[in-house]
């Protein structure tokens, strides 16, 4: 008995990927739990692997965009008859449940309270106003269109109100010169053709995402705080933990990493997200590490990070970093997070404001640790020296127990056997 | 230059056609010493005979259906259904015979027939006698349709029906017959699927056929009166139908009015308005308002026969309601 | 009366068709078929005699079954083969199929699948030869069940009257599809009066014997060219098989079709002619490679585009 081969959603929200590469041909004999294809997802490009053995009949989908739930393949038997798979998208329900706060994961979409995953809005091209559809005639709605002028602001002379082609031009000659000219000016500025030498490199999924996110992210009221951190014991100390560790080599981000789940949970008020109706306060701390992966920036999670050991928090670390690398990141590798941190100090920054990584209320940047003068009873001394900067949702979180948490973190970095 | 009444005009091109052409010939009842029920092919059976001016007997099946016989042996029949309500006696012929012999041959077969026909209401001659039925022949693939208005138009669309090589009817109306016009010797051949700009105007483009022309005009003028300036365009055929003319025309005014003495529902209106709002969306100011007869077979008491067919009035509203501001 | 080598002519057509028409049924049962069909098994006399007693430029129309006409008139099996698989080959280049076949060329004015439907047609070609004085004849073929048609009776009519160079050819099998005569006409026994209705001269014909039809044919054919008038030729025959492929007759006796077999008119001609068993096996097999050839030709044929559909709607 052959079995489809629907897309499964692979996320929250995921209505569609897009299926880049078969990793089997028809023909080939598949097991259970091989790697079948590759989709591209919002979030990362991840394998499909099969969920029956069998013979792969037939590839219904080669490459492309496909909802959810689309049969994209079938697997049986040699010589099985196969029928034309169902093109339509298998019935996929959106989440009607609301979301308890203690169990939630932070949605990768954005959600409203109730949990309904919003659709992107189309660009629509009718103007509401009070709710009501303008009554407008095609020609009056073409100029109107035409010359950058909205409706909505214009009044009907037409039967029953409806604006007609005379209302438009009336209120185009109202606007003064200096206005018109602004008024005119398309909506969107439209990209000038970039010159001949210029490579025009088609926009992917994740690289979509993030300036979605990030837009949608620059909009909140947010502040920032920096402080400077000693590092000499935290050196110490991973000087020390690298000799008793050997399967993984502890990085400063695994150590910032579990110091910042500690502080956190010192500090829950910095551990939540805000949304229209109510504050999440999240349980545990999930922390995010921002990594640099080939097909752009991604957040692989640490969760639990308090209930981990350092040496756990590196395993966990290298495991997401390689996968993120090679751009095989699950679904569950990026979800959850409830705080990121920000590492470009391999760079040699000194310090820099990261973006929030939305709805998360909170991002740390870590700069380089380097070796700088600073004061210490009435001298001057070079110690190795650590700039974090904390960016912080002014709607979630005020300014003093932003404070409070980074000190704390800061006091756990300068002496980490605080945190335990 | 000569006037010449509709009805002159089209015995005019009749006559001419025979004249130059053999191949030309007439039939249909009492269109020999009488002349035609409305007198249009008198003094032909002195001139042309009785082998090529034919008194048919009542029998609209054969008098379609030989003349479809004999086009496709290459002549030119005109035939002549005297009421266009007998065409439904003729529908088979009409429709499934010659319109689809050049189809259903792949090509092989020609009917380069002439159906003549009339009809027209406001005379009280009852429900059966004052149909307008063109729309139903604009349905069907293969066959064209005309409706002239004017006798210029009638002379020279009767020709070019005549010299198409394919199944045309040309539908006359009864209460255009005397209406009279200043016409050149010579006949001017007017091409099918070509439409005539009646009256320019600027507020809104007034789509009429044959004696909708006409009360189109006197709305027209009265329309003038209260400042509108009114573009009547005539599509004279309405298959093929001269959609270029009348989407300019829209460009222009951005209103349509659409009026015939046909029942406005399924009528060709219809139709026209339909490619209209397709083609010309954008253009539109206002809905594409219909004129055209109410709902209900035509009474034979004058009153309620008036009631139901469409007046100038009528068309001046339609005008009225495309330029209408306020509540 | 014609000679031996004449009617052994007559005798290879009828076979072609026969088998020809066999070869349809078979195909349209294995589904090769688009739409569906009529043949005209046992009415192939009547074709073949009518036929051949036309003259060039003589023209015609059929019916609904009109195979035999096709082929007797000089279509080639191939071209009546592609048509009704289709193809741009066929004489009607796909646009007609089994009920609009047309050959202009051969004077074929084309089958019609509405029931008299033709009939007014061969009235006005006949008027137009006697207008232009062509010796030309218009020849309609149709069956018992038209001449109620108020289409059949305008058309007599006014043949009559105009004396148009028409014959009128009634293929009474006495089956109007599933209607027998005597349930469809009060004058289903002496057909002839229809035209006597018109006071147009008819005549009685044995649609089985090839040699009666055509000799008759051609005094009709004659009368008409010469203006005389139009004929009606009230041709007795019997249809073999059902009204179209598939029928299954359940109206139908099965002494009916039993007495429909023996008036076979191919078989009536083979035994006057004395053909000899090898003689007609030698003569089967021409016929039956002529027919599968066609069948060749045909599903070899070129498919029209679809676009075609929207040429040809005007001239």
């Amino acid at each position: 008995m052959a079995t489809e081969v629907k897309l499964p959603r692979l996320g929250q929200g995921m209505e569609a990927g897009t299926i880049v590469k078969w990793l089997k041909a028809e023909g080939e004999r598949v097991e259970r739990g091989d790697p079948l294809y590759e989709v591209d997802t919002e979030k990362a490009t991840q394998e499909v692997e099969a969920e029956a053995s069998g013979v792969l009949l037939k590839i219904a989908v080669e490459s492309g965009e496909v909802p959810v739930g689309q049969t994209v393949a079938v697997i049986g038997e040699a010589g099985e008859a196969v029928a034309e798979p169902d093109a339509s998208g298998g019935s996929h329900r959106e989440e009607s449940a609301t979301e308890e706060p203690e169990t939630a994961q932070p949605p990768a979409v954005e959600t409203d309270v109730s949990g309904r995953s919003r659709r992107h809005e189309s660009v629509t091209t009718r103007p509401q106003a009070n709710g009501r559809r303008i009554k407008a005639s095609p020609l009056a709605r073409r100029m109107a269109r035409e010359r950058g002028i909205d409706l909505a602001g214009l009044r009907g002379t037409g039967p029953d109100g409806r604006i007609v082609a005379e209302d438009v031009e009336r209120a185009e000659q109202a606007a003064s010169e200096p206005q018109r000219a602004a008024a005119t000016a398309p909506a969107r500025a439209a990209t000038p053709e970039p010159p001949a030498d210029v490579e025009s490199v088609p926009l992917t999924n994740v690289r979509r995402t993030i300036a979605r996110r990030l837009t949608a992210a620059s909009q909140v009221p947010v502040f920032v705080l920096t402080v400077t951190a000693d590092m000499t014991r935290a050196d110490a100390l991973l000087e020390r933990a690298r000799e008793l560790e050997t399967n993984v080599r502890v990085t400063v981000t695994d150590l910032l990493v579990k110091l910042t789940g500690a502080a956190l949970m010192r500090h829950p008020d910095v551990n939540v997200q805000f949304t229209d109706d109510a504050l999440l306060r999240f349980p545990s701390a999930n922390v995010g590490i921002a990594v640099a992966a080939p097909q752009g920036l991604v957040v692989p999670v640490v969760r639990d990070v308090a209930r981990l050991t350092l040496a756990e928090v590196a395993a966990r670390r290298a495991e997401v970093v390689s996968r993120a690398r090679d751009n095989k990141l699950r679904p569950d590798d990026l979800d959850g997070g409830t705080f990121t941190i920000s590492n470009l100090g391999m760079y040699g920054v000194e310090e820099f404001v990261a973006v929030l990584n939305p709805p998360q209320a909170a991002i740390l940047a870590v700069g380089a640790t380097e070796p700088r003068p600073i004061a210490r009873d009435g001298e001057v001394v070079v110690r190795p020296l650590l700039t974090l900067t904390l960016t912080v949702d002014h709607r979630a979180v005020d300014g003093a127990p932003a404070a409070e948490f980074l000190r704390t973190l800061k006091s756990f970095v300068e002496e980490p056997g605080l945190a335990i | 230059m000569p006037e010449l009444s509709y009805r002159e005009a089209v015995r005019d091109a009749l006559a001419t056609a025979m004249r130059a052409d053999d191949d030309v010939f007439i039939m249909g009842e009492d269109i020999a010493e009488m002349g035609g029920s409305m007198g249009v092919t008198q003094g032909l059976l002195e001139e042309f005979g009785a082998e090529r001016v034919r008194n048919t007997p009542i029998s609209e099946i054969a008098i379609v259906g030989a003349g479809i016989g004999a086009a496709m042996q290459g002549m030119r029949p005109v035939v002549e259904i005297m009421y266009e309500d007998f065409l439904t006696i003729s529908m088979e012929q009409i429709v499934n015979q010659a319109a689809k012999h050049r189809y259903m041959s792949g090509g092989q077969l020609k009917v380069p027939l002439t159906i003549r026909t009339q009809g027209g209401a406001g005379w009280s001659p009852g429900a059966q006698h004052a149909q307008q039925l063109e729309s139903w022949f604009v349905h069907v693939p293969g066959l064209k349709v005309a409706f002239p208005s004017s006798p210029g138009d009638a002379r020279g669309i009767l020709w070019s029906a005549i010299y198409d090589d394919n199944p045309v009817i040309v539908f006359e109306h009864r209460l255009l017959y005397p209406i009279k016009e200043e016409l050149p010797e010579q006949l001017e051949p007017v091409p099918l699927g070509k439409a005539r700009v009646v009256q320019e105007g600027t507020d809104v483009t007034v789509i009429a056929t044959g004696p909708l022309v006409h009360r189109s005009l006197a709305a027209a003028k009265e329309a003038s009166e209260e400042g509108i300036s009114v573009e009547i365009v005539d599509p004279r055929t309405l298959q093929p139908l001269d959609v270029e003319t009348l989407l300019r025309s829209v460009e222009k005014t951005n209103r349509v009015v659409v009026a015939h003495e046909a029942v406005t529902r399924g009528g060709f209106g219809a139709e026209v308005a339909a490619v209209l709002q397709a083609e010309a969306f954008d253009w539109l100011d206002a809905p594409i308002e219909r004129v055209g007869a109410k709902f209900a077979p035509l009474a034979f008491a004058p009153a309620m026969e008036q009631y139901v067919i469409p007046h100038p009035a009528d068309v001046l509203a339609a005008i009225r309601r495309t330029v209408a501001r306020g509540d | 009366m014609l000679s031996d080598e004449r009617l052994r002519g007559f005798l290879r057509e009828m076979l072609l068709i026969r088998r020809f028409e066999e070869k349809v049924e078979e195909r349209f049962r294995a589904g090769e078929l688009p739409g569906f069909l009529h043949v005209a098994i046992g009415q192939e006399a009547v074709a073949v005699g009518v036929c051949n007693a036309m003259e060039d430029g003589d023209v015609f129309a059929s019916t609904h079954r009109a195979h035999a006409h096709t082929l007797a008139r000089g279509t080639h099996p191939n071209a009546l083969m592609a048509e009704l698989y289709g193809k741009l080959e066929g004489c009607s280049h796909g646009y007609g199929g089994s009920m609009h076949l047309y050959d202009v060329e051969r004077g074929n004015l084309g089958a019609n699948a509405v029931v008299a439907g033709g009939i007014p047609a061969i009235v006005g070609a006949g008027l137009a030869f006697k207008l232009r004085d062509e010796p030309r004849v218009a020849v309609a073929f149709f069956g018992d069940g038209a001449t109620n048609s108020g289409t059949f009776h305008e058309s007599l009519n006014l043949a009559q009257l105009w004396k148009t160079r028409s014959v009128f050819v009634c293929e009474n099998n006495e089956w109007a599809e599933s209607t027998p005569g005597w349930q469809h006409s009060p004058v289903y026994d002496d057909m002839s009066k229809r035209a006597l209705a018109y006071d147009m001269r008819a005549v009685k014909v044995d649609g089985q014997d090839v040699e009666e039809v055509f000799e008759l044919a051609r005094e009709a054919l004659e009368r008409a060219r010469s203006g005389e008038g139009p004929v009606f030729l009230d041709v007795e025959t019997s249809r073999m098989h059902g009204h179209y492929i598939g029928d299954p007759q359940v109206y139908r006796s099965k002494e009916d079709r039993e007495e429909a077999a023996e008036r076979d008119p191919i078989a009536r001609l083979r035994a006057r002619l004395g053909i000899s068993d090898a003689e007609w096996e030698a003569l089967g097999n021409e016929v039956r490679e002529i027919v599968e050839a066609s069948v060749e030709f045909a599903k070899n044929g070129t498919d029209p585009q679809p676009e075609d559909a929207l040429k040809n709607v005007y001239a």
